[in-house]
């Protein structure tokens, strides 16, 4: 037993560290920013929609289905690894330990989202309808404790099915999510009351099914590599993940822009940086993003100044996360062997972000063409761009 | 003629040296085995002959010159071959070649017929227009080879080449490596195929905790083990034995 809780509390630091040390650039990247304006917007939007929204709205139904639908998606986070199949077979028996500790970290992870949905429903069903403000709070105990039986449930039926036809399960919690909640907020208890010891009957039979199987080390060890993998892959727009090699398209439609490149000795750099920034996902998608929101800014914001600025921020981003993302790298690569001046590999990567800066300031000069002065930004983003790449350090210089 | 020596290099990746003077030279068309045991050193030396690892002490020439004193003329005598295949992700097998003779000054009708060659003798013709995602590893093996030998050097440096590669590869360079021996390239290959570097190398270096044991043809490491009629695996096993009594 001792030995379970050394593994599962290790594991969970590692994992607490491991998102901690990624959201922290999450948090202090750029789409933070645009998230923070997005959620301002949105929430400005709702509180002007109550004042006019007619009493025959749907609400209780509305609040229901979207908190049913997040209570139904209920995926365990188990902290297994590959290595676990071999490790902690020995342990078969101990593993219900394991499993609980996990069970609750994902109960507490995720119920707060079911929560805060809830809660911003409240002022829409305090408009819409006439539940007593008792109903609603005890509503929002029921959505707590539907959370914790979804968990349960999930689990238990992924053990029992080793991970297939997940769908079926999912689309009964749905369903008597939904219903449950509902069946509350038209202050029908009874009805709440019913579909709760329904699902602890579903909880309890898959719970003996369970008993009586050793654990699907393979599907859980897949899903939690899958989860794991999404969060790198979402840091990964942020900072740069070690070891996440980013996926690699063809974009043949792009193939025009080697013609650029004669075929001579000195470009041998050109050649190889030109591709590695359109084929790699992580450089070329780093940089649509950017270049679009400073488009969208352009198109939508009637302040020049606030173009101006946001112009020349995303301009600096991006000439800067692109200079490191293409010139730092630990790894071997054959063309440090190369008989040619490895300066030649620092003039090729200024040479790419300088072609494709100028389209970023060409799209943005499009989407500024109704405002006055519009020929500013692109002019900033050109500018900013030169300087960002001089003034910055070179980090294959580190 | 000497083509490359070393002398008394000493080095490693931290202070603590991993090879410790050594010293031994590859003369114009000779095919050398460096043999030893995992970590003997093999790897670190041929990090230290390509220059990416830099000696502590000690110098190596490389067609005459060191890496500090002729820097495009040593990179240009040599090619390599790594232990696991390096490659870019995002370029197709036409584009590694292509880079490849960009890199070394080779013009585009010699890329062509060089290329047209080597791809039939590796088999890889219908792969050209791939990612290196598609490919096994043996076949990255291939494109490894393929780039070494589109340069076409005076030295080839080849670190553990059977490894991965079918029997049908494996034949295809060392036919290749025959030929190119043949019109007075030198190569320096190490392996734990014992059998095939007695077969081909006209001469072996013994490495063992970082320092030369013994080299020279095979008749000459019979001698110096004392064992007339010895294969190299022989040797080899009482290379290590000898240590280990001692």
């Amino acid at each position: 037993m001792n030995n379970l809780q050394e593994v599962w509390s290790k594991r969970f630091n590692h994992y607490i560290n491991e998102v901690q040390k990624y959201m922290r650039f999450v948090f202090t990247g750029h789409l933070a920013l645009v998230l923070v304006f997005v959620i301002g917007a949105v929430g400005y939007q709702y509180s002007e929609w109550l004042k006019v929204v007619s009493d025959a709205f749907p609400g209780e139904w509305v609040v229901a289905a979207i908190v049913g639908l997040i209570l139904a998606f209920s995926r365990p986070v188990t902290l297994l690894r590959e290595p676990d199949q071999v490790y902690l077979l020995p342990l078969e028996s101990k593993m219900s330990y394991f499993f609980n500790r996990a069970l609750n970290w994902t109960f507490w992870s995720q119920v707060g989202l079911a929560v805060v949905v809830y809660i911003i429903g409240i002022p829409l069903l305090n408009t819409v309808t006439e539940l007593s403000s008792t109903f609603i709070w005890l509503g929002l105990a029921v959505v707590v404790i539907l959370k914790y039986l979804n968990v349960q449930i999930e689990f238990n039926y992924r053990y029992c099915n080793r991970g297939s036809n997940t769908f079926v399960d999912r689309i009964v919690r749905v369903v008597i999510s939904i219903l449950t909640v509902q069946a509350m907020l038209s202050s029908n208890f009874a009805l709440a009351i019913i579909f709760v010891v329904l699902l602890i009957f579903y909880n309890s039979s898959l719970k003996r099914r369970v008993k009586v199987q050793p654990v699907p080390y393979e599907h859980f060890v897949k899903l939690e590599q899958n989860r794991m993998m999404g969060f790198y892959r979402f840091a990964n727009y942020f900072t740069d993940v070690p070891h996440l090699r980013g996926s690699i398209r063809r974009r043949g439609w792009l193939n025009f822009v080697y013609n650029l490149i004669p075929y001579k000795k000195e470009n041998a750099h050109n050649y190889l940086v030109f591709r590695t920034f359109i084929r790699t996902d992580d450089h070329f998608y780093l940089w649509v993003r950017l270049t679009f929101i400073s488009g969208v800014i352009a198109i939508f914001v009637n302040i020049p100044i606030v173009i101006w600025v946001v112009a020349g921020a995303l301009s600096f981003a991006t000439t800067l996360q692109l200079k490191y993302a293409l010139l730092s790298s630990s790894d071997f690569r054959m063309d440090r062997l190369y008989p040619i001046d490895s300066n030649l590999r620092k003039k090729a990567v200024q040479k790419v972000l300088r072609i494709f800066m100028v389209v970023q300031a060409f799209i943005v000069l499009i989407c500024a063409i109704e405002q006055p002065l519009f020929f500013v930004p692109a002019i900033v983003v050109i500018l900013i761009s030169e300087i960002t790449f001089i003034m910055s350090k070179d980090p294959s210089r580190e | 003629m000497t083509l490359l020596q070393l002398t008394d290099v000493t080095g490693g990746y931290t202070r603590k040296p991993v090879i410790k003077d050594l010293s031994f030279s590859i003369e114009k068309g000779e095919l050398v085995g460096l043999i030893g045991l995992n970590g003997a050193g093999k790897s670190t030396t041929i990090k230290h002959i390509i220059g990416t690892l830099l000696p502590q002490r000690g110098e190596i020439r490389l067609n005459g010159v060191t890496l500090n004193e002729n820097i495009d003329l040593y990179r240009s005598s040599f090619s390599y071959i790594p232990e696991t295949p390096v490659l870019y992700d995002e370029l197709t097998l036409k584009e590694h070649l292509e880079l490849t003779a960009m890199a070394y000054g080779i013009d585009e009708n010699t890329l062509k017929n060089r290329s047209q060659e080597l791809l039939k003798e590796f088999r890889m013709e219908k792969r050209l227009n791939w990612f290196p995602s598609h490919f096994s590893k043996g076949m990255r093996q291939k494109v490894m080879i393929m780039c070494a030998f589109l340069v076409n050097p005076q030295l080839y440096i080849i670190d553990e080449p059977f490894v991965g590669l079918d029997p049908l590869g494996i034949q295809s360079l060392l036919d290749q490596v025959d030929e190119k021996k043949k019109e007075g390239a030198s190569i320096l290959m190490s392996t734990h195929i014992l059998s095939t570097a007695e077969k081909h190398c006209d001469r072996i270096i013994l490495l063992h905790e970082g320092q030369v044991r013994a080299q020279g043809t095979m008749d000459d490491l019979r001698k110096s083990f004392n064992m007339p009629n010895a294969t190299l695996d022989d040797l080899y096993i009482a290379m290590t034995e000898e240590t280990y009594n001692e």
